[in-house]
């Protein structure tokens, strides 16, 4: 492409359209600008048209296609083809500095990106003037220049934050040091002197900060990855005007907005950070200028407001606090009875008050405010800020501390009781301030682990916190509820237990406040309660202390669920799985309308699902329903399927993804409760669940064989009898299965419950060709996790058919071929088998085939004899081979195809583990030693003489042991 | 060594723990880019001789006025050093010398421009003239302590072969300030150094020291010696160091603590460097001395000692081991808490070398009293410190029996560490993320995971590294979230199972193991 007129006039045209909203005309248009990319002078054309079009649009619009341009072709990638033309390169280079300095602020800040984008590839070796080029524009005086170059230096050098050391690195920090930092340091005290001129001036005062700020996080970035020389040399100049400018205040620079942050505020942020940096890595320098920085931000903190948009600025500045008073040598700073009293004061307690926006949070937003609360993502909040600086400071000075606070708290309760509806907020804050003093570690699952103990919890508990629970009206003072009934949560393993069960039926009352943060704290709160552990590992609170409540425990969490705001609450779900999972049979009275309830709510959110949580807790309590009623009563799974079926039924019809899942294991588990012959309602499902589409999604795959495993248990005869025509289509979807590397076992599964149930005459013609699939699959993609399940299966099938049949079905298919297998496949590989029951059934058939294969005796496959049963001494005593080869490890992520629903499994829908061999054999070893007696019955000397020429020494003594045991010696 | 190489080839090792231990070890790492001030507690390289008043009456306060007027004349000193006068080339010699000597800014660079050098070099060889070729050797001396362009303009001046012909002087003061010359030249780098010794410098330095050789002279010799031995790119010759070793060991057993010191520099010198070369001083028993030297009060001695013990342990096996019997690790718990922070950071340096040997060495450390100190200094050292102390934790960890790293944990050793993940070092915290990891697979062997789980989570370690999976690196943060995917995500299913155990019928898991969802 020349740099014509005629070319500046399509690609504006070209670039008007891509603005275009009807897709019709922009994509083509993009398509031609990708398709004209890579001829030379494109990116020339595109800087001349941000530069000189008559449209702004156009020149904005040019300039992010620019940018555009050069993130995805500038880095040249090795053995591919250079995307831009080395000419254009230089040209870009030479003339994108001046062109983004001398640009609008919309336009220099994607010129700045793409100039930070090609620094990244060529700074500095192929672009050795850019810094020479910026420094230059230091002395322009024109603060619109002066910032983008600031700018433009932040993108360029905030790697340095981040990267690690190494030489590369830091021969670039060092360029930049020696052209950047003197020019640098006087363009700061330049800026800071005229801010002192401009004083009353509040438009230059704005650009003259956006300087500052700039040129402050160049200094970090700059300090960041070791202390240079230069800046250590100079740190008195730095650090002098730091700590002046976190001092100053201009009534100019303050903003009236109340949520975003203002220069002032970015600025002293930032210093902030500066000083915790240099206060954490260059403690030994840095240690002059500490204490005047301590004193400057606790002064910074006592006079800013509560407004959010300060929130940022007094977190980091009580952050700073909080890292430096828990050094040994700086104690001394804190130690003082007048200081920690100020700091406790003025710093911590505003901080901990509840703000107009938090109350807002807490009625309008209250998913937010729980999520933040509860669950602790609250690491930037003032709130959290303060606590970490009394846990700070309470580690030199507990006693103190606790002593100031326990003032503060009387005082506040105290205010408090004098009119309450005023000075609820005063509760609040006492309450928060009793926690954060008393809670010293913490987890999710227990709570308060390690407490303080200058604070009784219990005694509190008792006077402050019950009395709330205790009101008549569970709506009054919601923000007070909440605490308390959070001050149970979180204290649940301090407070005694008698404590905690008076407090139960005040928990199941505040399951109906209005407020959703309090119904939703009380969930949980009993949700947590019920998963303490007593003594014997047995639940804290037992069913038999919850009798008395349990009727109004589970009215009220179903009522919950209509209050409004509340219909897919997850911790009120949750909440009902743990009640019914604790409760066990006292439920029983309550299933009727208490599975009504549920498939009405399942059907409801069937239509559109949303809560993943919700939904997973919902499906949990539908199964521990039917697990505790047909577990007393088995004849109930019928009116469960009567209430169940016709939702599934209408899940399934509407193909509704996310529960699919949870459908099929629902109802392995009810199939799994009949006793007798499968019902035909679920045969006639049946079909179904070999359509392909089925299986075609991941999050399918395992619920589906657990459920097909489950009519196979029940039902093989029937599937036999009645439907023998869909036998191809089960083994249709075991062949589906066993060809991918990601679900091969979940084919095995399949296959080795076909094996084991279903009558031999009705799968004998299709069994030859069950092992051709697996061969080929052995021969063309072995893995280990493969090989591991095709050992389990051949064993299992020489137990179900005989070793003499497995060696003729194998020879069959190809001569010699058991052989093959057991020297190639059994042999070698038989360590590699994990698990309990697949090591049982591996070795109760190796045994087999060992002593009830007659060819094992008077054929070539006699000289594998001996090997095999090293191989099997060798699984019994030998560590279990856990190597994978190299090349596997990432087998599973390459065969996953796409993101698809996720396999949810149901814990409460497991299945008990299955043994195949069960009591037919109990001691696999003994098992050995008497089939190798029997053996050596039926053909005397030859198994001793066997053992005696090629089982090594180790191996024949276990062998031994084994014999004793079994009481047996071999003839 | 540069930096990348050896943290890269660390991390790798760490990856493919315990199957190679010894590669843990860190060697010292001469950086090769440095942003930092150069450090003060190193050895000086160069000396310039400021007063000698002994020799020189003139530092009165009319001194500096004197200085004065005879710079004033820098023409008039060319022309009587190039003249044939001896008594005004000794007046103009030491006119030269004593510019040089003042306390600021002396004139080097104007007095090389002179072109007096060759001369003054020639007046080294006026054996006739003793006043005269120690004014010489004096102002020479100061010239050479300069930047190395003036180191250059006097040895190619062919200062080297005069200076150590003067070694042998009958004048004690002569050869002593040869000594001294020689010292700077030596000093300036490795080219300069390998000159000198390939000039036979060595025999003629050693024979200077004798029972009576005053104290002083002592002194210069040692440090003289410390800078033959200074230096790598390359390592001084092997012969060499042999040929100083035994007169170094006899230095360091000398009462004056600079003649110590600066034997242990050069000590230092030799052990930083590959393991024959650290087996040579091994095998002189000095180790015992060494490691006394290392509690020494006085710093400028501890620091030399504790660095030569420190490069010891990054040898073999047997070479720490030979530094523990020394000793060592009674005296590192000392060091670890001392109030330098230059002093923490070499011990811990030295104590995480340690940590990279064989379980046995761990044991060794482990029932020596080192966890405390170890936990102490990552919860409150110096960052430099805590650094190394990471690395010791780390390195333990991967080497350690299981039994090991529980005493390391029952120690303390988490909550320290875990805070160091908000160190503002990407490399650390990486390192750390690592660890836990290691951590994480010990006490899956043990069956602890879910007590760990609970415990790095009580310490406030989830929500860090919770934190860490936003970091901008991208290593850091796919540490962090490995972790957080692997043992803390779902904290629904370690919930649900616990409760099963009540009547077997919860008891569920076949399937559970073989999901790789």
């Amino acid at each position: 492409m020349e740099l014509s007129d005629a070319n500046l006039q399509t690609l504006t045209e070209y670039l008007k359209k891509t603005l275009d909203p009807d897709p019709a005309i922009r994509r083509p248009a993009e398509k031609f600008l990708e398709s004209v990319e890579g001829s030379q002078n494109y990116p020339l054309l595109l800087l001349t048209l941000l530069e000189k079009s008559q449209e702004n649009v156009i020149k904005v619009c040019a300039s992010v296609t620019f940018k555009n341009y050069i993130k995805r072709n500038w880095r040249i990638v090795e053995d591919e083809p250079n995307k831009i033309c080395e000419s254009d390169r230089i040209a870009i280079k030479a003339n994108i500095v001046p062109l983004m300095l001398s640009s609008p602020e919309q336009i220099q800040k994607q010129l700045s990106d793409a100039i930070s984008i090609i620094g990244r590839e060529d700074f500095p070796q192929k672009w050795p003037d850019l810094l020479t080029e910026m420094v230059n524009r230091f002395q322009s005086g024109d603060f619109h220049v002066i910032n983008g170059v600031l700018r433009t230096a932040h993108s360029l050098f905030k790697r340095y934050r981040h990267e690690f050391k190494s030489n590369e690195l830091w021969t670039e920090i060092k360029l930049v040091l020696d052209a950047f930092a003197l020019p640098l340091t006087n363009l700061f005290k330049a800026t800071i002197e005229l801010c002192s001129t401009h004083a009353n001036d509040a438009s230059a005062l704005k650009v003259l900060f956006s300087s500052l700020i700039l040129i402050a996080k160049l200094f970090y970035s700059l300090n960041f990855q070791d202390l240079p020389e230069f800046f250590e040399d100079n740190m008195e100049t730095w650090m002098t005007n730091f700590h002046s400018l976190l001092t100053l205040d201009n009534k100019l620079l303050q903003t009236d907005d109340e949520e975003e942050a203002g220069l002032l505020e970015l600025l002293k942020s930032q210093i902030c950070d500066n000083a915790a940096l240099y206060a954490q890595k260059y403690d030994e320098e840095f240690q002059p200028y500490l204490p005047r920085f301590v004193t400057a931000i606790w002064n910074l903190l006592v006079t800013t407001g509560q407004e959010v948009k300060y929130d940022l600025l007094v977190s980091n500045a009580i952050q700073f606090l909080a890292s430096v008073c828990e050094r040994p040598h700086y104690k001394h700073l804190f130690e003082d009875q007048n200081t920690l009293t100020s700091i406790c004061e003025k710093v911590i307690v505003p901080n901990m008050e509840f703000r107009a926006a938090d109350e807002e949070a807490f009625e309008d937003n209250s998913e937010e405010y729980i999520r933040r609360d509860l669950e602790g993502s609250d690491i930037d909040t003032r709130r959290r800020a303060a606590c970490d600086l009394v846990r700070g400071l309470c580690k030199f000075f507990e006693g103190p501390v606790t002593g100031i606070f326990s003032g503060y708290v009387n005082s506040m309760l105290q205010e408090y009781a004098k009119n309450p509806s005023v000075n609820w907020k005063h509760k609040d804050a006492a309450i928060y301030l009793v926690t954060s003093l008393a809670s010293k570690a913490q987890t999710q699952k227990h709570g308060i682990t390690q407490a303080n103990e200058l604070v009784n919890l219990t005694e509190f508990f008792v006077n402050h916190i019950q009395p709330d629970l205790k009101s008549a009206s569970v709506n009054e003072f919601p923000v007070l509820k909440a605490d308390g009934i959070k001050y149970i949560m979180i204290f649940r393993n301090q407070v005694p237990k008698e404590q905690l069960l008076i407090s139960i039926p005040l928990l199941i009352n505040h399951l109906q406040a209005e407020s959703i943060v309090v119904h939703t704290y009380a969930a949980h709160a009993l949700e947590r309660l019920f998963t303490m552990r007593g003594t014997n590992n047995t639940t804290l609170i037992t069913a038999a202390e919850m009798a008395p409540f349990v009727e109004v425990l589970l009215t009220n969490l179903f009522k919950a669920l209509t209050l409004p705001g509340s219909a897919e609450n997850e911790y009120i779900m949750k909440a009902i799985m743990r009640s019914f999972s604790l409760l066990q049979e006292s439920i029983i009275p309550y299933i009727p309308s208490v599975i009504t309830q549920l498939t009405q709510k399942l059907l409801a959110v069937s239509k559109n699902p949303s809560k993943p949580h919700f939904n997973h807790y919902m499906f949990e309590s539908i199964c521990l329903s039917i697990r505790i009623t047909c577990k007393a009563n088995p004849d109930a799974v019928g009116s469960f399927e009567e209430a169940l079926f016709m939702v599934f039924t209408e899940i399934l019809q509407n193909d509704v993804q996310e529960f699919i899942p949870y459908v099929f294991q629902v109802m392995s588990l009810l199939l799994e409760m009949h006793k007798n012959e499968i019902p035909s309602s679920y045969m006639a499902l049946f079909p179904h669940l070999l359509q392909p589409v089925l299986w075609e999604r991941t999050g399918n795959i395992p619920p589906l064989v657990r459920l097909l495993q489950a009519y196979l248990e029940r039902g093989a005869n029937t599937i036999a009898s009645a439907a023998a025509d869909k036998i191809p289509g089960l083994l249709g979807v075991f062949q589906k299965l066993i060809a991918s590397k990601a679900n091969d076992h979940q084919g095995f599964y399949l296959l080795n419950s076909i094996i084991e149930h279903m009558p031999p005459e009705s799968v004998d013609q299709y069994r030859k060709q069950i092992f051709i699939l697996l061969f080929q699959r052995l021969q063309n993609s072995k893995t280990t996790k493969f090989i591991k399940s095709f050992l389990v299966f051949i064993n299992l099938y020489c137990i179900k058919y005989g070793a003499l049949a497995l060696q003729e079905i194998f020879d069959s298919i190809q001569p010699k071929m058991f052989g093959m297998v057991l020297e190639k496949i059994i042999i070698p590989e038989i360590q590699k088998v994990s698990g309990q029951v697949e090591k049982k059934i591996c070795a109760v058939g190796i045994t087999k085939i060992l002593t009830e294969c007659p060819p094992m005796m008077d054929t070539e496959y006699t000289k594998l004899w001996t090997p095999l049963l090293q191989a099997l001494i060798g699984l019994f005593e030998l560590p279990e081979d856990d190597t994978i080869p190299d090349e596997e490890h990432f087998i599973d992520i390459e065969d996953t195809p796409g993101y698809q629903t996720a396999f949810s499994q149901l814990a409460f829908a497991g299945k008990k583990e299955h043994d195949p061999v069960g009591q037919m054999v109990n001691n696999p070893r003994i098992h050995l030693a008497q089939s190798l007696h029997k053996l050596s019955t039926a053909c005397p000397g030859r198994v001793p003489s066997m053992l005696s020429t090629s089982l090594n020494a180790e191996a024949l003594q276990y062998l031994q042991g084994y014999l004793q045991a079994a009481s047996v010696t071999l003839l | 060594m540069p930096v990348v190489n050896k943290h890269s080839e660390r991390m790798r090792k760490f990856k493919n723990k315990g199957k190679d231990t010894a590669a843990l070890r860190k060697q010292r790492v001469e950086v090769t880019i440095e942003l930092r001030k150069a450090k003060k507690d190193e050895q000086i390289l160069k000396r310039r001789s400021i007063s000698f008043s002994l020799m020189d009456k003139s530092l009165s306060p009319g001194e500096d006025k004197r200085n004065e007027t005879v710079q004033l004349s820098l023409e008039k000193i060319a022309e009587a050093v190039n003249g044939s006068n001896t008594e005004l080339q000794l007046q103009a010699t030491q006119a030269t010398r004593r510019i040089l000597s003042r306390q600021k800014d002396p004139p080097i660079n104007q007095i090389i421009e002179l072109g007096i050098i060759p001369r003054l070099v020639e007046f080294l060889t006026r054996a006739d003239n003793a006043p005269l070729q120690f004014e010489a050797a004096w102002a020479l001396t100061n010239i050479a302590s300069g930047t190395s362009d003036h180191t250059k303009a006097v040895v190619e001046a062919g200062a080297i072969p005069a200076f150590i012909s003067l070694l042998s002087s009958p004048h004690m003061h002569i050869s002593e300030q040869s000594v001294w010359a020689l010292g700077n030249i030596a000093g300036d780098g490795p080219l300069y150094r390998d000159a000198l010794i390939s000039c036979s410098a060595i025999p003629p330095l050693l024979a200077l020291v004798s029972p009576v050789t005053p104290v002083g002279f002592l002194r210069n010799i040692t440090w003289t010696l410390s800078n033959l031995c200074r230096n790598k790119n390359p390592y001084p010759p092997l012969n060499a160091m042999k040929k100083m070793l035994p007169v170094l060991i006899c230095l360091m057993k000398h009462e004056d603590k600079d003649i110590i010191s600066d034997s242990c520099w050069a000590v230092s010198y030799l052990t930083d460097g590959s393991n024959d070369r650290i087996q040579i001083v091994v095998d002189t028993g000095i180790l015992p001395r060494l490691v006394e030297l290392m509690a020494s009060p006085e710093l400028i001695i501890m620091t030399p000692a504790l660095r030569a013990i420190g490069n010891v342990v990054t040898g073999t096996d047997e070479q720490t081991q030979a530094a523990i019997n020394a000793g060592v690790l009674a005296v590192l718990p000392c060091l670890l808490r001392h109030a330098k922070p230059s002093i923490q950071k070499e011990a811990a340096w030295t104590l995480s070398n340690i940590a990279a040997g064989p379980a046995q060495q761990i044991q060794q450390l482990i029932s020596c009293g080192l966890l405390p100190p170890l936990v102490e200094l990552l919860d409150k050292g110096d960052f430099k410190a805590q650094k190394e102390a990471v690395w010791a934790v780390a390195n333990f960890m991967t080497g350690g029996t299981e039994e090991q790293v529980v005493e390391l944990v029952r120690s303390g050793v988490l909550k320290p560490l875990l805070n160091l993940l908000l160190a503002k070092d990407s490399k650390t915290v990486l390192i750390i993320l690592d660890t836990i990891s290691n951590l994480f697979l010990t006490a899956d062997k043990l069956g602890e995971t879910e007590r760990l789980c609970l415990l790095v989570e009580e310490l406030d370690g989830l929500e860090k590294i919770e934190a860490l999976q936003t970091h901008d690196n991208n290593m850091v943060y796919r540490a962090a979230l490995n972790i957080i995917e692997k043992y803390f995500s779902g904290e629904e299913n370690p919930d649900l199972q616990p409760e099963t155990g009540e009547d077997g019928l919860y008891d569920f898991s076949v399937e559970k193991q073989d999901f790789n969802f």
